[in-house]
Parts: C-alpha cells; sequence; structure tokens
C-alpha cells in the first residue's frame, strides 16, 4: 500500500523546525557536527599563516601580532576546545567503526581508543618538537 | 492483584472523523509486572474496544508492538509501565511513518526497502543438491551474526532524524541487513548490494547520529553497519580506480 | 520508491568525498590540536622560545619540500572534511532541501578553492 496505491488517508505528523533541539542525544550530534567548522576555520588560519609567510618579514610580523590580540586568543581557546571534542567524538566513532584483529581475537574497543589516544599523544609531541626544536 | 492504577494517555486517530491526530486518557488497574502492551490490551479489553494496534509474540522477537512510548521508539511488549508510573504514560504511533488509525502506521515504505536491497543469499551459481549444504565455520557465522538479529521492528527508523526527513533513505535496518548478507561467506552478491547502496538515498545519506543503534532492541547495531558498507563501498571504489583489473565478489 | 526511472545507479562522486572526508578528520583530529595550541595560544602567552616562529627560522623551515608536503596535507584534507559535514548540516539541520546539487558543489567548491588557494601559496614560498 504505497502512496500512489492507497484507497485511505494517512496522517503524517511534520518534522519540527529545529528537529534537534528537542532531545539530548540529537542536541549533542549538532555541536559534534559544529566542530567540523572550526576545524575549516583552522585551516583557513593556517592558510593565512602561510601567506603571510610568503609576503615577506614585515606581513610576517604582522600576522604573528594579530595573533597576539586577546579576541584572536579567544577564539584560538574555542577552537581548540571545539577541535579537541572533534577528537574524541572521532576517536570513539572510528573505534566502533574499524575491527583490528590480532592473533584470530579482535582488539576490544576500548583499547583500541587508548591506542588511539596515544596516537594523540605522540603525534603531538611529534608536532610540538618539529614545530619548536628542529 | 492490582496495586493501584495507571494513567495511559493514547494517541487516536479515525480518518474519517479526524484531520489530526488527538490524544485520549486511560486510567486502569496497575500491576507491577505490567508493560505497555498489557495495558493497551486491558483498555481494549475493557475501556474501548475500538483502540487499534499491532502485536504479536509479546515478547520481543517478532518486532510488531513497536510504538513511541514517552517520546521514545520501544517495543511495548517489553516496556514496563513501572519505568514511568506514577506518571502517565503516552503512547503514540511509531514516529515517521504516515498513521494509517490510532498506533498503526503504514509500513509499506520499509517493507519495499528491504525487498530493495535483496537479504538473501545471492548466488552466481547454486551449488547442486547432491554437494550438499554450504558449510560455515563458527567464525564465519560469527562474521555476520550481529547483523542477523534484526526483527524488522522498525525502532530504528523511527529513531533516525535522516529518515524522518527523507523517507527515500534506505535507513538503517535495510542497509544492516544488506551488509549481513555482505558478510556471509556464502553469498556472492557483493557487487549487487554495492550498487543499490551506493546511490544517494542508500548509506550515502546517513550522517552516523546513532541513535539507530540505541533504538535497537536486539543489539544489532545499525549505525556500525552502515559506516562499515560506507567503508566498503568507497575502498572497493579506490581499488577499482587504482586496480582496474579482476576483483572478487 | 520515487526515484524509480530504470535500475538506480550508484553515485560516483560520495565515496570519493567520504573518503575525503574520513581522512580529514584523522588528520584534523590528531594533529590540529598541537597546531592550535602552538600558534593560537602558546605564541601570544609568551610560552614559547623567541626565536621560535623568527621569519628566518619558519621561513627555512617551510621551504623544505617535506615541510611544504606534510602542510599541504594539513591545510587541505581537513577543508574537505569541514565542507563534507557543512553540506550535510544544510541539508538535514539547518532544512535546505532544496538545489542539493548546488549546496554540494559550494562547499566543495569552497574547499577546491583553499586547495587551489594553498598550493599556490606554498609554490610561492
Amino acid at each position: 500500500m504505497s502512496a500512489e496505491r492507497r484507497s485511505h488517508p494517512v496522517y503524517v505528523a511534520p518534522i519540527p523546525r529545529f528537529w534537534w533541539v528537542r532531545t539530548a542525544p540529537f542536541r549533542r550530534f549538532v555541536i559534534r557536527e559544529l566542530t567540523s567548522v572550526f576545524v575549516g576555520l583552522f585551516s583557513v588560519v593556517l592558510l593565512l599563516f602561510l601567506l603571510a609567510l610568503s609576503r615577506g618579514e614585515q606581513a610576517y610580523r604582522g600576522f604573528l601580532d594579530w595573533l597576539d590580540q586577546p579576541g584572536i586568543v579567544v577564539l584560538q581557546v574555542i577552537t581548540l576546545a571545539a577541535v579537541l571534542y572533534h577528537t574524541a567524538t572521532s576517536i570513539q566513532l572510528a573505534s566502533q567503526i574499524q575491527e583490528v584483529r590480532l592473533g584470530g581475537r579482535t582488539v576490544p574497543r576500548h583499547l583500541l581508543m587508548a591506542a588511539m589516544t596515544g596516537g594523540l599523544i605522540v603525534a603531538s609531541a611529534v608536532v610540538a618538537y618539529l614545530t619548536i626544536e628542529l | 492483584m492490582p496495586d493501584g492504577t495507571v494513567v495511559l494517555k493514547v494517541a487516536r486517530y479515525r480518518p474519517d472523523r479526524d484531520a489530526v491526530p488527538t490524544f485520549s486518557e486511560y486510567e486502569i488497574p496497575y500491576r507491577d509486572d505490567m508493560v505497555v502492551l498489557d495495558a493497551l490490551n486491558a483498555i481494549k479489553d475493557d475501556v474501548d474496544g475500538s483502540l487499534t494496534y499491532r502485536w504479536s509474540c509479546r515478547m520481543g522477537v517478532c518486532g510488531s508492538c513497536g510504538m513511541m512510548v514517552n517520546g521514545e521508539p520501544r517495543l511495548t511488549c517489553a516496556v514496563f509501565l513501572r519505568e514511568f508510573r506514577p506518571k502517565p504514560v503516552v503512547v503514540e504511533p511509531l514516529r515517521y511513518f504516515p498513521v494509517i488509525r490510532d498506533l498503526v502506521v503504514d509500513i509499506s515504505a520499509f517493507l519495499e526497502k528491504l525487498k530493495e536491497v535483496k537479504p538473501w543469499i545471492v548466488r552466481e551459481e547454486e551449488q547442486s543438491v547432491s554437494e550438499g549444504e554450504y558449510l560455515q565455520t563458527p567464525e564465519q557465522v560469527e562474521a555476520y551474526k550481529q547483523f542477523s538479529m534484526c526483527i524488522n521492528c522498525m525502532l530504528c527508523y523511527a529513531a533516525c532524524p535522516v529518515f524522518g526527513l527523507d523517507d527515500d533513505f534506505i535507513g538503517p535496518a535495510a542497509i544492516a541487513l544488506a551488509h549481513r548478507y555482505n558478510l556471509d561467506s556464502r553469498d556472492q552478491g557483493r557487487d549487487e548490494r554495492r550498487a543499490i547502496l551506493g546511490v544517494h538515498w542508500g548509506a550515502w545519506d546517513c550522517t552516523f547520529v546513532g541513535e539507530c543503534s540505541v533504538a535497537c532492541p536486539k543489539h544489532v547495531d545499525p549505525a556500525v553497519a552502515i559506516q562499515r558498507t560506507k567503508l566498503d563501498i568507497a575502498t572497493t571504489s579506490l581499488k577499482s580506480v587504482l586496480w582496474p583489473f579482476g576483483g572478487r565478489k | 520508491m520515487a526515484h524509480a526511472e530504470g535500475p538506480p545507479h550508484p553515485v560516483r562522486s560520495e565515496p570519493f568525498y567520504w573518503l575525503l572526508f574520513t581522512a580529514g578528520g584523522g588528520v584534523s583530529a590528531f594533529l590540529f590540536p598541537a597546531h592550535i595550541v602552538i600558534l593560537g595560544i602558546a605564541w601570544a602567552a609568551g610560552w614559547l622560545p623567541d626565536d621560535a616562529l623568527s621569519y628566518e627560522r619558519v621561513l627555512d623551515l617551510v621551504q623544505n619540500p617535506l615541510t611544504k608536503i606534510y602542510l599541504f596535507v594539513l591545510i587541505v584534507l581537513p577543508l574537505f572534511h569541514a565542507a563534507h559535514r557543512i553540506r550535510y548540516g544544510i541539508r538535514h539541520e539547518l532544512r535546505v532541501e532544496e538545489n542539493k546539487h548546488i549546496v554540494a558543489s559550494a562547499c566543495y567548491g569552497a574547499a577546491y578553492v583553499g586547495t587551489a588557494f594553498t598550493l599556490w601559496v606554498l609554490l610561492r614560498i
């Protein structure tokens, strides 16, 4: 009895305009998706950094001064919070999707998450070393 | 032995009389071991025989009695009234499906989607009967077992906002069942199903909200099935670009 | 089914953008936190050694071809990750259900523009 062949009326409930405000899981989902805006934003910041670098020393110093502004630092802190939530949820989701088998047995999910978190720490340390010490 | 009463607010919709559903309140004798389905049956038996709803096994294996209980998709045979009492229990038809009458929804869209994904063993050539059955090791069964537990109750569809917004979306259960057969060692229909699930309204519409898996009473985890399906389609696609020869079914 | 005009054909572009989205998610998840702390917070807070971000040092670092490849991946993949999620956010959360193709093209288009810009800037350095 699909719509074309139905011989009786049916009631189709309308979806609320902002359906995602209604339940906590939906709200958490939307916050998770919003973190991608901050991800894109930081890509742009990196790009502006490189653009300033390509324009010579004066432009570069100007960009560093821009980074010094309190308003920009606040934005970066918010960006960091958003990106860390993105990282946490990505690890959560990836650990569900990716099955890793070692020696014929599946690695339990919490171990996978711990390994990925370890990966984050190692990657951060390597980035810090290469950026600051090298 | 009744222990007082319980109040249920049940959605009523008579297409010949009502433009929109309304709520009717029923107060019925309560026992501590009652589930929502028991209450609906009590209402129908003793209060209002016109109340219309689906149910069958009353033990969580047939998938017939899915409804919205206090705003969440539940199997009414599996929800104890004591979870909500003394507050009134609100019972509504399964969300995101057209309502035919009272608590009965039109599930034909789901049935069509189910058929579309070919939820059966697809073989290029059937083994002859004299060759015996298709044998599977316990590990081969384990590979798909979880996804075979689906009872087609459609609670996952009622939980999925993407399906709510676009009922063309093939949806969690159908994709999970397609995945079940893709993982079955006896099946040779993976390429066919990849093409079916690779359409706009197939696996790609899903944004991994994950509420389908939360709602599933049989722990099928359709959300994970869908993401693995996306991964499978994407890696197969990549392999065919990088290595356009051969390929397993 | 609303779309029945012959057998449905799988969409060729979706697996491609989904792979970029996944890769971009991984790159940003594991590498962005450190970069944000260093560039966005540590510098302004004065936690970095004085010459850590000096023009000469950074220019020298970035001019290395390996650094350029790293930076290209670091910037471009997360752009596609954001584009993909924003595309679906516009459809599902903002309820803009018409002109699906235009919205998708605009989102990925912006990512392509970012890609071209990144390539150009990196080649100039």
